[in-house]
């Protein structure tokens, strides 16, 4: 074999994906010729596509990596960043799986059906879901019930409505269950009032309950065609999707919502602040670049604007949420808000670990923006400057920085309740220690303000 | 094809390299069945109510009528 197999791809024999020379390339083998060519010839594939629904491809003429069962290799348009379902908002959720049903749905008008519904084939490109494995397609046989029924519950129906009844922060429970929330454990967290939604009663809590009963019995083989019709599996799909477009969550008292008005910035030092993170961005021209704390992502824009596919990470569902609604409004095709706890990022999980990536795993990109940033890890979060400058530097190339120093009103407050500790938090101590590891290319003192920000770039001569 | 109500102790064979569940296969027949009934009655009386209603629409969306009042505004 040659080519790296990626981590995630071992679960279906259909094909999997690998990468050789940098380049990301599907192989489709030869147990799957017949759904793919039906795939391609019945104009389901066209359709999805033309509709924005699935990821592009080209037919390669590559060696494939396993050539005993290949049939074709194909190389799929690639993403300019994968994210995983613990790191969306609300909404990006609840698109997602509308995303997926609409996708079943016109399946089964070309006869065929997804035959898997995780929430790990969604991902965001161009400012919407898109479904990225080709090789989801079976040929739909007529009496077929849905084999991706359990998995789409547990993706998709089982968050959702945790988020929507329960905690809109119940999305991190897919951090623990990479294979979507167990419906047993989400009966039992769900409200009793979620009982008298149709939808959640019976694709959660019978479903559980039919899951337990079921789980241990024997079941006979077959003595008579069973099955349901094409008119009830339509039904199915349509309660699942009426369901789910029943579930809402709105931002409500977010964290940071207001964050613009409580800082101590005035107009001027805000519009200073823009301008330069501006200037910093037309001249470094990013092709990817990562907002750090970008709350509802007013600065990201600017590195969005620079034309640069930016990431805008957020720890408050809530801004997220507000910003990926922005996303949908202006039809934003280079803006990805995620939710990130940075303290402690996505994780490597799943088999191996290799399944889904940690967040460093996902880097290191063009631009990090740490914009009012740090005193937040340095001081709530007590890292030491030499830890933050060690994980930037492993981050980026060029980093846009926010020094705030302890005069402010935001570091007051957070040491207002504790002892302080930070003897180390001065200016001085910040550029010496970042200095290491980077090259200052410029400081400004924000106007009106006493905060400082810097442009840095990586330093090629540091040794580790 | 005829499909019988389900007797819960057999399943159809369903082939799947994912695990569909046992639960899950039983569960989501008796939902769609009811759903599926559902949408059978809807469509039919969706076509009873366009028999009984075609009539009455196709006067008001007539083109002519369209024309007409376009020509006297």
């Amino acid at each position: 074999m040659s080519g790296q197999i990626l981590g995630a791809s071992f679960r279906d024999p259909s094909g999997f994906l690998f990468t050789r020379a940098g380049k990301l390339y599907r192989q489709v083998n030869q147990a799957y010729r017949p759904d793919y060519d039906l795939l391609l010839s019945s104009g389901l594939y066209q359709r999805l596509v033309s509709e924005g629904l699935l990821i592009s491809h080209a037919e390669a003429t590559v060696e494939p990596a396993d050539p005993g069962p290949a049939y074709k290799i194909i190389a799929p348009e690639v993403l300019a960043f994968v994210s995983y379902p613990y790191e969306w908002s609300f909404s990006q959720y609840k698109d997602a799986a509308l995303a997926t049903l609409k996708i079943q749905k016109i399946a089964l008008e070309y006869g065929m059906s997804l035959k898997d519904a995780s929430a790990y084939n969604i991902q965001f490109h161009r400012g919407r879901p898109i479904l990225i494995d080709t090789l989801s397609f079976e040929i739909n046989k007529e009496g077929k019930p849905w084999v991706a029924y359990r998995q789409f519950c547990q993706h998709f129906m089982a968050p959702l409505a945790l988020m929507a009844y329960r905690d809109v922060r119940l999305n991190q429970l897919l951090r623990v269950y990479i294979d979507g929330i167990p419906l047993d454990l989400a009966s039992r967290l769900l409200p009793r009032h979620a009982l008298l939604n149709f939808g959640l009663f019976s694709h959660i809590f019978l479903h559980a309950r039919a899951q337990q009963t079921y789980a241990d019995k024997a079941v006979e083989k077959p003595k008579i065609n069973i099955g349901m019709s094409k008119q009830a599996l339509l039904g199915l799909i349509e309660s699942l999707e009426s369901t789910v477009r029943r579930l809402k969550w709105n931002p409500g008292g977010t964290e940071w919502g207001n964050y613009y008005e409580i800082t101590n910035y005035t107009d001027a030092a805000f519009v200073h602040k823009k301008q330069l993170v501006s200037e910093w961005m037309e001249r470094i021209k990013p092709k990817i670049a990562w907002d750090l704390g970008a709350n509802t992502g007013i600065f990201s824009r600017l590195a969005s604007q620079a034309g640069g596919y930016t990431i805008a990470f957020d720890v408050d569902p809530a801004a997220v949420e507000q910003n990926y609604r922005q996303v949908k409004v202006d039809k934003e095709q280079s803006m990805l808000p995620l939710i990130l706890d940075l303290t402690n990022p996505s994780p490597a999980i799943g088999w191996y670990n290799r399944e889904r990536h940690s967040l460093g795993e996902r880097g290191p990109v063009d631009v990090v923006l740490a914009l009012a940033l740090i005193h937040h890890l340095a001081i709530s979060n007590n890292v030491p400057f030499s830890q933050l400058a060690e994980f930037f530097y492993d981050m980026c190339h060029w980093l846009v920085i926010e020094f705030v120093p302890k005069s402010d009103s935001q570091v007051q407050k957070l040491l207002k309740s504790r002892e302080d500790i930070f003897t180390q938090y001065a200016q001085g101590d910040f550029e010496e220690i970042f200095e290491e590891r980077f090259d200052i290319r410029e400081v400004v003192k924000v106007r009106e303000s006493e905060r400082y920000l810097y442009l840095m770039e990586r330093r090629k001569d540091f040794q580790k | 094809m005829h499909y019988s109500p389900i007797p819960l102790t057999s399943l159809p064979s369903i082939l799947a390299y994912l695990d569909p569940g046992t639960g899950s296969i039983i569960i989501q027949v008796i939902i769609a069945a009811l759903l599926g009934g559902g949408i059978l009655l809807r469509t039919f009386w969706k076509k009873i109510f366009r028999k009984k209603s075609k009539p009455e629409d196709t006067t008001a969306e007539s083109p002519s009528e369209v024309t007409s009042k376009g020509d006297q505004s």
